[in-house]
């Protein structure tokens, strides 16, 4: 087992090298942040003089390198635009995005899986056509449409949520949390819900695909004989055995939530990491890009371990060595 | 598990009380958050916007006119220097003296590339004197006219303060001797403020304000439907009808500074040499059309560059009008009766609507028989591009945050050169040594008059010799809560200067 984590995170290691140094050679042709450094008037004496304070008149390798060195230290340089360190400023708003992760997922993993059980409890009724058509829509709908519909809905007819923003937050420690308050609450309920659709969808379909095979083997027939309760039989025995690819694609699809929650939060003005990069991209704040980057690439990588160990729990028949 | 849910909840419960946090008197939704708290570090007017709030220039700027802030006398004295009168009793918001010191420091830092994106306003200074507490002397290395006139976006720092607080700190808490206290910024959620009691001015009317940049159009507009702000400005074109329906909701609509033109290289070798061709472009365009369906009338005609605030306007100039048979003719004369390859750039995400200007713009070019090509990009690789001189022929905005006509001129209008840092901005590559030629000379005209007069001269040379075509001026929608008794008057720049608000 230990071997076998090590190895994966080695691997790690080469596939964040290999993201940095491609990422690092893409901003070559992308937008010169000399002319915004600068400022606007500048001469080009003036932006030579900043291309050489920055030190982006050095060769790119050598510039790559340097990244690199203050990368392993923690130091990947400083936002163009404000000046701050760019790993403080990203990860400033990771708890945003993380809480706001969570509580999708949440609800997509909880919601979804309960309606996924009731669907395959009687795939023919009523309720589970509703639930199976709901379920199209959500994974068709894009996000922003849902986000914008939610909007509409809730904050602009309804006036029973707001539209934007984190409201009220808690300072725990380095930790800013809006979830021990209840506007914060309030404000994180429409951008989770908006984030959650889509993979709501999924679970709910996963779970039912897996609820009915699973259903019809020899084992259930079993504890159904052998008079145990349903709901023994249902979540103990069955779904056990159907949450093994349910966790995965949950466990996989977190890791892209907190990386990739980009335009949920671009519409709710959430104030986390995806806003930020999207702000950042249009400003080409080359260093709060690379960074970011970096660090949805460690996120997904750990995740992706984490899914792999967490299966072996689930499922002690899988052993890695 | 239970004990853990226990104490959250017990968390929860302490934490509750310390929330009651009330809501600001005033919430203002805008369009661009904040780059910087670091006033020289960012020269767009939303930064300008917030900076406003929290430092003084030397001089601000009321209903567009200049007037004194931190200083309160200013003059020039000769070509090149420039001597101001400080206020005195001013004190920066961590209780220092503002005095002269600090002047000196502010101008001098703005030549350090790390703290600054004015450098060349900061290397147009040679030497900054301070022969008392309270009066500050500027020798520029050139003839600057318009020193005075950007005195109000040159927001002075507190020194002592500033040398010892590190980058980090200084770019994100502002001290400042403004009309409001910086209390907190959250980034991509709001900036929070309080009234400075003791304000030279007086304390202004509203006590605590947010500022909340929301970017994304729909949910600024869902904010305000939702009574969660007070002023909205950039109301979207797409949603002015429906925002000026909504009851609880006044729609403020004001003129805006900048002008969208089509900026023409005259390089010889190319059709746009001859000025007949470059008459023929501005004959065929149809600028009440695109005013009429591309801004859906939420615009202004232009008919040269600066505004009428502006130092250089000059009132007899009057518009190339649509004649495309006119058009036709021209380009006959000029021997391209079949028409040639023409190419409109321009941006697609910086001004409004700009993408569809420029596509209104080819359909009139093709309508007089050139062979057009569209080439629209986001902002931040189409500008690169002008700045490489890459496009003959594209459309931009500009207004001059100094009010100077001169400035723009020396940027936009004079034949680009690298060592005299002029033309910068002439992405077209334009040049009319007759024009370099008055530009320069009317840089040192003291009198303001005669200066006024030299630049619209130069201004009516240019519109005379069609080295832009100007479409028209934007106009800037603002929303403003009914029933809570706000008075808003939009400034011409954009800027939402809180102490403003009545």
């Amino acid at each position: 087992m230990a071997s076998y984590i090590l190895r994966r995170v080695l691997q790690g290691l080469l596939v964040l090298m290999a993201v940095s140094f491609i990422c690092f050679c893409l901003f070559r042709f992308t937008g010169d942040p000399v002319l915004m450094l600068a400022g606007k008037y500048a001469t080009q004496e003036e932006r030579e003089m900043v291309r050489h304070a920055y030190g982006l008149d050095q060769p790119t390798y050598v510039q790559y390198f340097k990244f690199i060195g203050g990368a392993l230290h923690g130091d990947f340089g400083k936002s163009y635009v404000s000046q701050v360190d760019a790993l403080d400023t990203i990860l400033e708003r990771f708890p945003a995005t993380f809480e706001l992760a969570m509580v999708a997922m949440s609800i997509s993993f909880i919601v979804g899986v309960g309606l996924g059980i009731v669907v395959s409890i009687r795939p023919k009724g009523a309720l589970a056509q509703v639930f199976m058509s709901g379920s199209l829509l959500g994974i068709s709908m894009p996000t922003f449409l849902t986000g914008i519909l939610l909007v509409m809905v809730c904050s602009v007819w309804l006036e029973i949520l707001p539209a934007f923003g984190r409201g009220d937050t808690v300072q725990l420690g380095a930790w800013r949390t809006g979830l021990l308050t209840v506007d914060g609450w309030k404000h994180i309920i429409l951008p989770a819900l908006t984030l959650s659709s889509y993979q709501l969808a999924v679970m709910m379909r996963l779970t039912r695909a897996g609820m009915r095979e699973v259903m019809g083997e020899e084992y259930i027939k079993t504890a159904w004989a052998k008079g145990l309760s349903p709901t023994k039989v249902i979540l103990k025995h069955a779904l056990r055995n159907v949450l093994i690819p349910v966790v995965t694609i949950a466990g996989l699809s977190f890791g892209e939530l907190i990386a990739f929650s980009i335009v949920t939060e671009t519409i709710f003005q959430w104030p986390g990491m995806g806003n930020l990069l999207l702000t950042s991209i249009f400003e080409t704040d080359q260093p709060i890009i690379v960074t970011y980057i970096m660090l949805a690439a460690c996120i997904i990588l750990f995740i992706n371990i984490l899914v792999d160990l967490l299966y072996a729990v689930l499922n002690p028949k899988i052993r890695y060595s | 598990m239970k004990r853990l849910a226990v104490i959250a909840s017990l968390v929860a419960l302490l934490a509750l009380p310390s929330l009651a946090m009330a809501k600001a008197d005033l919430v203002i939704a805008t369009d661009a958050p904040p780059k910087s708290m670091n006033p020289q570090a960012y020269s767009s007017d939303a930064n300008y916007s917030y900076m406003s709030n929290f430092f003084d220039g030397l001089l601000q700027r009321k209903d567009g006119k200049l007037a004194p802030a931190l200083a309160t006398a200013w003059e020039r004295i000769d070509a090149l220097t420039w001597k101001f009168t400080l206020r005195k009793g001013v004190k920066f918001s961590n209780g220092n003296d503002f005095n002269a010191e600090d002047v000196k420091f502010t101008f001098e830092r703005m030549k350090d590339p790390k703290y600054s994106r004015f450098l060349n306003f900061g290397n147009a200074i040679a030497d900054i004197e301070t022969p008392d507490a309270y009066t500050v002397i500027f020798k520029t290395v050139k003839p600057v006219p318009w020193f005075a006139e950007t005195m109000h976006q040159n927001f002075i720092v507190d020194k002592e303060s500033s040398l010892t607080r590190d980058d980090g700190d200084y770019n994100t808490h502002p001290i400042g001797t403004g009309a409001y206290i910086f209390d907190e910024w959250v980034k991509g959620s709001y900036v929070r403020m309080h009234a400075n009691p003791n304000y030279w001015e007086g304390e202004p009317k509203y006590k605590t304000v947010e500022i909340r940049p929301i970017v994304e159009e729909a949910t600024r507009f869902a904010a305000l439907a939702g009574h969660q702000v007070d002023i909205v400005n950039g109301v979207p074109l797409t949603l002015a009808d429906r925002i000026a329906k909504m009851p609880n909701v006044e729609m403020i609509q004001r003129p805006a500074r900048r002008c969208i033109y089509l900026t023409v290289s005259n390089k010889p070798g190319t059709p746009f040499a001859d000025k007949r061709v470059r008459q023929a472009l501005a004959y065929a365009i149809n600028e009440d059309e695109i005013i009429d369906k591309v801004m859906q009338g939420k615009a202004t005609k232009a008919s040269q560059i600066p505004d009428k605030a502006t130092v250089g306007y000059n009132a007899d100039i009057k518009r190339i009008e649509y004649n495309p048979e006119k058009a036709k003719q021209l380009l006959a004369e000029a021997g391209y009766a079949d028409g040639f390859e023409i190419t409109i750039a321009g941006p697609n995400d910086r001004y409004i609507n700009d993408e569809k200007i420029a596509e209104a713009v080819a359909k009139y070019m093709a309508k007089i028989g050139l062979k057009v090509k569209l080439d629209v990009k986001p902002k931040s690789i189409f500008f690169d591009e002008t700045a490489e001189f890459k496009h003959p022929f594209y459309l931009i905005g500009w207004f001059d945050g100094s009010y100077d006509f001169g400035r723009s001129a020396e940027k936009l209008l004079h034949t680009w050169d690298k060592e005299k840092g002029m033309g910068a901005y002439n992405g077209a590559v334009y040049s009319n040594p007759a024009i370099d030629d008055l530009i320069v000379k009317s840089s040192s005209i003291v009198d303001l008059a005669e200066r006024d007069k030299a630049l619209q001269n130069i201004n009516a040379m240019v519109m005379e010799d069609v080295a832009w075509i100007p479409l028209h001026y934007q106009q800037d929608l603002y929303a403003v809560a009914k029933g809570k008794n706000i008075k808003f008057n939009p400034r011409p720049d954009r800027w939402i200067v809180v102490k403003e608000i009545q």
